[in-house]
């Protein structure tokens, strides 16, 4: 998986992760707004303009996102088939494609922000957004879900490799499903009490110092571009 | 934490203290139960990625629903909806664990919407239902027939707002979205179902 953050001195890594973040959201509400043929060119114009700011080649990133893509797919191609002759109907699958297209769309947009933005930036932005007790659980949550899933990935990854030493691929598939679950488990449980232990012996706490996130001059095309985006969906 | 250097009672020596007014401490409960929590979320993640050939069905088999039952069941109603609102969020955001590798909040307007959003909802009502309320309880007082009759709850409620979300977000009708969304990957669950029930009595788990 190559579609995850990279360092580089792109606009989009300079902007602020909270107007990339707002970039993001108007960019799908108006795509929701206007799912014709006319604000699908315009949208599709505008991203890739994102995509280019942010560096990002179409084609790798389609490659990247296959998996979404086949899904996206999928329920049109189902929609337009008919009983009659020709068994694909272009007219009844002519409004899901647009719907499809539309989600495609953001999802390439939303690479851009996955590309350009560091997970401790996004940290810093959810304790912006979500005050309190609760936005510092969640954020301190994400940090560690991103430190920890290429360790519980190899962790699962040693089992399964375990397994078909022992032959243990020849086994039912609900047992080998269990063997491997069990094995993730106890040591995703291990070490979440280490590191539950660690994290007390460092005093965590409630109030830390904040990261410093300010708005540049750089973010006030992002704003524009956001609220003009925003009044389109609205008209 | 605060360090700062004080004289001593003998004047010239000077001792080292440390202060913690002003430093609100998390605690230990809730620091481990958010480290349970977001292991939780990174496992449902990484369970993305193990993947066996389906007997019943073309579609392969991968263990992240097993995930949420398992969040639900082990970690109770309340901890393991925050695991699961962390594994949408973390998503949200760039760590690549929704299917198929794939990040970006863009996936949270895609066409497996309705599918990621009922994670938090299915893992807390899977939660209430084996430990009968809010409180986690004792797993081995919960009986097989209410493990089961909860992860058939939840898969009701994962496949009845995923194959919504694909209506929704693909505009097509019901038996589009059944067909694409849930018909190929439904048998599978009852194999995870009965993985899960394995997993919970083990006794390599039962201890922890």
């Amino acid at each position: 998986m190559t579609l995850t953050y990279k360092p580089a001195g792109t606009i989009a890594h300079r902007l602020d992760p909270r107007s990339k973040l707002g970039v993001q959201i108007a960019f799908a509400i108006a795509a929701f707004a206007h799912t014709t043929l006319g604000g699908l060119a315009v949208l599709t114009a505008l991203g890739g303009v994102l995509l280019a700011v942010a560096r990002l080649p179409v084609g790798r990133t389609l490659w990247e996102l296959r998996f979404v893509v086949v899904l996206v797919t999928l329920p049109v191609l189902i929609e337009g088939l008919t009983w009659d002759t020709p068994p694909f109907s272009v007219a009844e699958a002519r409004g899901p494609a647009l719907a499809s297209y539309r989600v495609l769309l953001i999802v390439l947009v939303s690479a851009t922000y996955v590309r350009s933005t560091p997970i401790r930036d996004s940290e810093a932005a959810i304790r912006w957004a979500i005050p309190g007790k609760a936005g510092r659980l969640l954020a301190t949550g994400v940090a560690l879900v991103f430190r920890f899933l290429p360790v519980l990935r190899a962790d699962l990854a040693a089992t399964r490799r375990a397994m078909a030493a022992r032959l243990g691929s020849e086994r039912p598939l609900t047992e080998r499903m269990e063997l491997i679950a069990v094995g993730g488990l106890q040591r995703a449980f291990g070490r979440a009490d280490r590191l539950a232990l660690a994290m007390n012996a460092r005093c965590f706490a409630w109030n830390p110092t904040l990261p410093d996130l300010r708005f540049s001059r750089v973010d006030l095309p992002a704003f524009c571009l956001t609220g003009a985006l925003l009044l389109w969906a609205a008209l | 934490m605060r360090w700062w250097l004080r004289r001593g009672p003998t004047g010239g020596r000077t001792t080292m203290s440390t202060g913690t007014s002003g430093v609100d401490l998390v605690g230990d409960e809730v620091a481990r139960n958010l480290a349970r929590a977001a292991l939780f979320a990174a496992l449902t993640g990484a369970f993305a990625y193990v993947s066996f050939p389906n007997p019943v069905s073309p579609a392969p088999i991968t263990l992240q629903v097993l995930g949420v039952f398992l969040a639900g069941i082990m970690l109770g109603p309340a901890w393991g909806g925050v695991a699961m609102v962390l594994y949408l969020l973390a998503g949200a955001v760039g760590v690549p664990i929704f299917a198929g590798g794939s990040a970006g909040i863009g996936i949270l307007f895609g066409s497996t919407a309705g599918y990621l959003w009922s994670y938090p909802i299915t893992a807390v009502l899977i939660g209430v239902l084996v430990h009968s309320g809010l409180e986690v309880r004792d797993l081995r007082a919960a009986s097989t027939t209410r493990l089961v009759g909860a992860m058939v709850a939840g898969v009701v409620v994962i496949y009845g707002l995923g194959v919504l979300g694909i209506m929704a977000v693909n505009d097509v009708g019901f038996v589009a979205a059944f067909l694409a969304g849930a018909a190929a990957f439904i048998p599978a669950e009852a194999l995870k179902i009965a993985a899960a029930l394995g997993i919970v009595r083990n006794e390599r788990l039962t201890a922890t």
